[in-house]
């Protein structure tokens, strides 16, 4: 009971507004934010002049500054009695405009952060594979249209082919490049034979069948941290504020009990 | 008062914002620059790398107001094949990763929606703004109106002073810029993925369309020293003395594309100047500099041709229709009189009589295809299509939709293309290397497969060069795509071929689209069937490569490659060649029919299509070689006019 009492954001509001109005009647500070004072610092008024000046390049004189001023508290004052009639209730362009200002001070927070090396060397272990490079091939092809062509040219000690343009002979060449030029299925089936001297098994490509010999592989290699860290840097960031966004999120929304009907 | 209220706000949100960027990963020496001597290159361009120069995110005015929340830097990172979550919840992840990628947010009012819609609303005095500003925040649908609002009042010469003003926008553009220019860097490793700094120019008289996106070689070094230039007023020699100022500051390089000529009514291309006058040879000249490659194709619709101007190619008429009833907004309808100057194969051969004319051609432009995408992701696939903007992402109702531009009017959401790919054939993966393939043409458009096309062009080739080197043969005794071939007297020979994507469908045929300018003056056009798979010859029609039929299954979205031919190839001799007459020839390569993304979503979502519109969506996709010029030997100029001998230098 007291447990379903305290996850009622009722209850927050009922405890901290005790708590506020606790400590400003100690301190004997302002206790109701509505209330009929409308204050305006020094501080926010030079906010007011420097607006202008950013935008027409001159100081405001001392009658442009009062009308901005005499707008503010307009706008205040109209703005507090429409909060008192409740105005901001059930206004979707309020509602959003609202939830749009935490999103992004949420974000701004994870932009801001500074990751530790530590932190950095767990994101880079974790996705240690994204940072891989080589794994290269070296191999030879023939090209045939069906693999009834190719099995029958398969005992032959250097198969022909019929002519298509791909490389006879390929070099240093990557999965990913081997899966833009053949296609994906045969850059899965290229990486399923060991390296040898010998002519293979037909292997299926965007294209049809190929004889092939591969004579390389290289493992790839994963990167020192040292070597990428601006990378991973990068990384890190645009994926963690999402994250971030995502985590102070839920701890606000771990506070209510959501029930859809 | 009214006016400034607003910029101070989005000053003051950027200087907020600013705050956020420069957290000390700077990018490597090799990152920021043009990629020069920083990865090995082949001796000839021995692959193309695939990309989209034309992507728009959160920073460009309308795609913004449409609903996009994702950025450049999700943009980089989808293109690169990363995981993102697109802006209405779906994973999103391309299957095949692209090699380079130039995001083209408008550089009018850039960032502008972003900033008036965080900006607090009560400092937003502008009337129509504040309008803007509510149904931006009431929802999805509400948005896109507005930004439809916006176009419409951009085409019509009447968007708020506080929105346009260049002076006023500067300084939030500065930051944005810097902020972009970083991120671009630290996304761009060369030899992996190439990332090119860029804008859209927005010129639109009346709605007509006359955009350009703008592709920097350089890295922020230099991209830092200018600002994105705005086109909504102005002329297209603003835009060139622009570009000329920069190259002249920081000794970079950069170029303009244009686009959408098919929605310009007749405007992209015209044989006048802008104002009417007679065209000058500088004119020419500095269009043909300024402007070296053409988007022919992408998701509003292709500009190769229309049936109207080539009623004799039966393959005339892709991604038409619906595009062609007018400009941009359908504020203006078009007529046929104007097609000439708003296709780009007509614009092909006005580019030869203006050549006769004035010693300069004009429109000696190269082809690509791009996305035009307003989602942040570069999808060009049948399958993946994310839509022209948020608002369309995959649902339902998107395809049988009427459109955001021309409501009601006869667009509808199946007009729209999956996008098309943009081919370089470059020695390697750097802004340089890649720029470089753009500035001398050697490119090819798709609309979206992933075909390898190469054409050289020589005195000598024939079919024995087959059984040799004959991509070296290629390079060494003749020019590839988007390069000049003088006449010498004897017939043009060509290499031609064409390798089906790897992942995708077979090839119908290769074809060589021939324009030439005859001893009268007259332009004509024509194309030949220079290569095809074998087809049932059932004697049923005339043509000597008839129709090939089809493997699509309408309902289930798929096809099979049981006909049509993996690889085409072509050792091709003009058989129609005459000493003297200009000319220029490309290729079109036409895969085997299949589904449009539109017979995809009615299987995803279950749609009862109409008829019509089921076979409308049985598409043969295709690519366009950059052409082959054929230039007339010199010969002395009969009147000296204004043009200087451009054509001694042969």
């Amino acid at each position: 009971m007291m447990r379903k009492f305290l996850r009622d954001p009722l209850a927050h509001f009922l405890i901290a507004g005790a708590a506020i109005w606790g400590v400003f009647s100690l301190t004997g500070g302002e206790v109701d934010p509505e209330a009929r004072t409308i204050k305006l610092s020094r501080e926010q008024q030079a906010g007011l002049a420097l607006a202008f000046e950013r935008t027409m390049s001159r100081a405001p004189t001392d009658a442009e500054l009062d009308a901005r001023i005499a707008q503010w508290v307009r706008e205040e004052v109209l703005y507090r009695e429409a909060l008192r009639l409740g105005l901001d209730e059930g206004d979707p362009v309020v509602k959003l405009r609202l939830a749009t200002k935490m999103d992004e001070l949420a974000s701004a927070q994870a932009e801001l952060a500074q990751p530790s090396q530590g932190e950095l060397q767990v994101w880079y272990r974790e996705h240690a594979s994204a940072y891989e490079t080589g794994g290269l091939l070296d191999f030879e092809q023939a090209y045939f249209p069906t693999r009834d062509a190719a099995v029958a040219a398969g005992g032959e000690a250097r198969p022909r082919g019929e002519p298509i343009s791909l490389p006879r002979n390929v070099q240093g060449m990557s999965g990913r490049e081997v899966g833009q030029l053949f296609g994906s299925e045969f850059a899965d089936g290229l990486s399923r034979l060991e390296a040898s001297s010998e002519w293979q098994e037909p292997v299926q490509s965007g294209y049809g069948w190929h004889l092939v010999r591969v004579t390389r592989r290289d493992a790839g290699r994963v990167p020192l941290f040292e070597e990428v860290r601006d990378k991973v840097e990068r990384d890190w960031r645009s994926r963690t504020i999402a994250a971030r966004r995502d985590k102070a999120y839920q701890v606000l929304r771990d506070a209510y009990a959501i029930e859809v009907e | 008062m009214r006016v400034t209220t607003f910029t101070v706000h989005i000053v003051a949100a950027l200087a907020l914002a600013g705050c956020n960027d420069r957290t000390g990963d700077e990018p490597s020496e090799a990152q920021r620059g043009d990629g020069s001597d920083t990865v090995e290159l082949a001796e000839f361009p021995d692959r193309p790398y695939w990309g989209d120069t034309h992507l728009h995110t959160d920073i460009s005015v309308d795609a913004f107001g449409f609903g996009v929340r994702l950025g450049p830097e999700a943009a980089l990172q989808f293109a690169r094949g990363e995981e993102v979550t697109a802006t209405t919840g779906m994973s999103a992840k391309l299957d095949r990763p692209l090699d380079f990628l130039v995001i083209a947010d408008h550089s009018d009012a850039m960032g502008a929606t972003r900033r008036l819609y965080d900006a607090p609303r009560m400092m937003v005095r502008d009337p129509v703004l504040r309008r803007w500003y509510d149904m931006m925040h009431e929802g999805p649908e509400q948005s896109t109106r507005a930004v439809a609002e916006l176009i419409t009042a951009a085409a019509n010469d009447d968007i708020p002073e506080a929105m346009r003003d260049p002076e006023r926008q500067a300084e939030a553009t500065r930051e944005l810029w810097d902020r972009h220019l970083d991120i671009l860097d630290r996304y761009n490793e060369p030899g992996t993925f190439t990332a090119f700094a860029g804008f859209e120019w927005t010129l639109m008289p009346g709605g007509n369309n006359l955009h350009r996106v703008v592709m920097f070689r350089d890295g922020s070094a230099k991209t830092r020293e200018v600002l994105p230039y705005p086109g909504l007023d102005g002329e297209v020699t603003g835009l060139w003395d622009y570009m000329d100022a920069y190259e002249e500051a920081t000794g970079g390089q950069v170029l303009a594309i244009p686009h959408n000529s098919n929605l310009s009514n007749g405007m992209m291309f015209e044989l006048t100047e802008p104002d009417g006058g007679a065209m000058s040879a500088q004119y020419a000249r500095r269009r043909a500099a300024r402007e070296p490659v053409v988007e022919a194709t992408q998701i509003k619709g292709d500009s190769e041709t229309h049936p109207f101007l080539s009623p004799n190619d039966e393959f005339a008429g892709f991604g038409v229709a619906g595009w062609d009833l007018g400009n941009l907004p359908l504020t203006a309808r078009s007529t046929p009189d104007m097609y000439a100057g708003s296709y780009v194969r007509s614009a092909l051969l006005r580019g030869l009589t203006l050549e006769e004319q004035l010693g300069v051609n004009p429109y000696a432009f190269g082809l690509i295809g791009s996305t035009d995408s307003h989602t942040a992701l570069a999808t060009g696939d049948e399958d993946n299509f994310f839509g022209k903007h948020t608002g369309n992402e995959p649902k339902a109702d998107r395809a049988t939709a009427s459109q955001n531009l021309g409501t009601k009017q006869g667009r509808f959401g199946w007009h729209y293309l999956a996008g098309g790919y943009a081919a370089a054939w470059a020695r390697g993966n750097t802004r340089a290397e890649i720029f470089d393939a753009f500035m001398r043409r050697e490119v090819y458009a798709t609309t979206g497969p992933r075909m390898v096309l190469r054409l050289f062009a020589g005195h000598d080739f024939g079919e024995e060069d087959w059984d040799g080197d004959w991509v070296r043969a290629g390079y060494t005794r003749g020019v590839p795509m988007g390069g000049e071939l003088q006449d010498t007297g004897r017939a043009p020979t060509f290499l031609i071929s064409a390798l089906k994507d790897p992942e995708g469908a077979n090839l119908d045929r290769v074809q060589v689209v021939k324009g030439w300018v005859d001893a009268s003056g007259t332009a004509q056009e024509k194309v030949y069937d220079v290569a095809w798979s074998a087809r049932p010859m059932d004697g049923a029609s005339d043509s000597p490569v008839p129709p090939l039929g089809d493997t699509v299954d309408r309902t289930e979205a798929t096809y099979e490659n049981s006909i049509g031919a993996p690889e085409l190839r072509a050792a091709w001799t003009d058989p129609d060649y005459r000493r003297g007459e200009r000319a220029f020839y490309y290729v079109r390569v036409i895969e085997i029919p299949t589904p449009s993304w539109v017979l995809f979503d009615a299987k995803r979502f279950g749609l009862k299509l109409p008829a019509n519109v089921v076979e409308a969506n049985v598409i043969q996709e295709r690519a366009y070689s950059s052409p082959v010029w054929l230039r007339p030997e010199p010969k002395p100029r009969k009147t000296p006019g204004d043009a200087p001998p451009i054509m001694s230098e042969g």
